[in-house]
């Protein structure tokens, strides 16, 4: 399988912004944005896919940490 | 040191004054018994530049001053017209005592300058990212070596043509600088180099494929496991393959840098996700006026 060229690159990322767009609105609640998602299984390699879903959940986790702090965990209360 | 130059120059501007007097004690009638001035005040050369050039004066000419200074009826004009001589030789000393200082300071100046920058690059040096050759295909099937290089600034980059965003994303931003700074007719062109560090996947033909889409001048280089493990490493960069999926398909989590390498294969410079291109380029323009003046030819 070859790597997706930079048009089949930008379809991706378009079709995966899309997809953030709906879940940002409907409050990552998955079945309303059911026809996004199959948009972007479709344009993006399977390996992007998880990579992508991955990486919102990351960026939704640096967003928590940086507006509300964290809790430091208890080995390192210890201290 | 600086005060031996200014002893030397202090003692040409002596035997420039011994000639010039020569003449005038022959025309003044009052030679007093002067102490002869210490020229021990030519070591402190700090002091203020007219009182050392005035200090230093030989006798006979002391007493001239004398005569100058006094206002006597007994002046002549002979001895008039010497004193304004006098005063255009003395302040013609003075320009030039004044001037050797300020060339010497300069000078000297310039030589710490110089022995600066010569150490931050003895310090890269040791530094030692990027001394080593590498051996790779560019994305024409041409063998490259890092001398082919050399002679050129290079902006260098380690990826893989699976890669999501963040590849293409650099790639876009280098890409960007280099266009910008082709805008400018005083630099020398800038190489962009890629270098995969998935040659399992990434072979000569993928490559071009993937390097057709940014930079007209990018150069895509790839090779055996071995080489690019080598060059990888000659560059510190941290490489490592994921798990493959059901497709065959992985992402290999790599060092996200952009090296800047000098026309003489000295690595220089960073620049990692945070800088954008417009900072790249200043921070390129400055390196590059800096090496310049380092090695003119």
């Amino acid at each position: 399988m070859s790597a997706p060229n930079a048009s089949e690159r930008k379809a991706c990322w378009s079709a995966r912004d899309e997809l953030w767009k709906c879940l940002d609105v409907h409050k990552d609640n998955s079945s309303a944005c059911e026809k996004y998602q199959q948009e972007f299984e479709d344009k993006c390699p399977a390996l992007w896919v998880k990579y992508f879903i991955k990486r919102r959940d990351f960026l939704k986790y640096k967003d928590k940490i940086q507006k509300e702090g964290f809790e430091p965990t208890e080995g390192a209360s210890k201290l | 040191m600086l005060r031996l130059r200014g002893l030397k120059w202090h003692v040409m501007s002596w035997s420039i004054l011994r000639s010039t007097t020569r003449e005038i004690t022959k025309l003044s009638h009052h030679m007093p018994k002067a102490m002869s001035p210490s020229c021990r005040a030519l070591k402190k050369t700090h002091q203020s530049l007219f009182r050392t050039s005035a200090q230093c004066f030989p006798p006979p000419l002391f007493g001239e001053q004398r005569a100058f200074y006094s206002q006597d009826s007994s002046k002549t004009p002979n001895s008039g017209s010497s004193a304004r001589i006098k005063l255009r030789t003395r302040l013609f000393v003075t320009l030039l005592f004044g001037g050797s200082i300020i060339g010497t300071w300069w000078y000297v100046y310039q030589e710490k300058e110089q022995r600066i920058q010569m150490q931050r690059l003895e310090q890269l040096k040791k530094v030692a990212v990027g001394q080593g050759d590498f051996h790779l295909l560019d994305h024409t099937g041409q063998r490259r070596i890092k001398r082919d290089f050399l002679g050129h600034w290079v902006l260098l980059y380690f990826g893989f043509t699976h890669c999501p965003d963040i590849c293409p994303d650099e790639l876009d931003k280098m890409t960007n600088v280099v266009r910008i700074l082709d805008k400018d007719p005083s630099l020398p062109p800038v190489q962009p180099l890629f270098i995969t560090v998935d040659p399992e996947r990434d072979d000569v033909a993928a490559m071009a494929k993937y390097v057709k889409d940014f930079h007209p001048r990018l150069v895509g280089l790839t090779g055996t496991a071995e080489e690019v493990m080598h060059a990888g490493r000659d560059y510190r960069v941290y490489a490592s393959a994921g798990p493959k999926d059901e497709d065959g398909d992985y992402i290999v989590d790599h060092t996200i840098i952009i090296y800047l390498v000098n026309p003489d294969g000295l690595f220089l410079d960073y620049y990692n996700r945070m800088k954008n291109d417009a900072q790249i380029v200043e921070s390129i323009r400055d390196h590059m006026k800096k090496y310049v003046k380092l090695f003119p030819d």
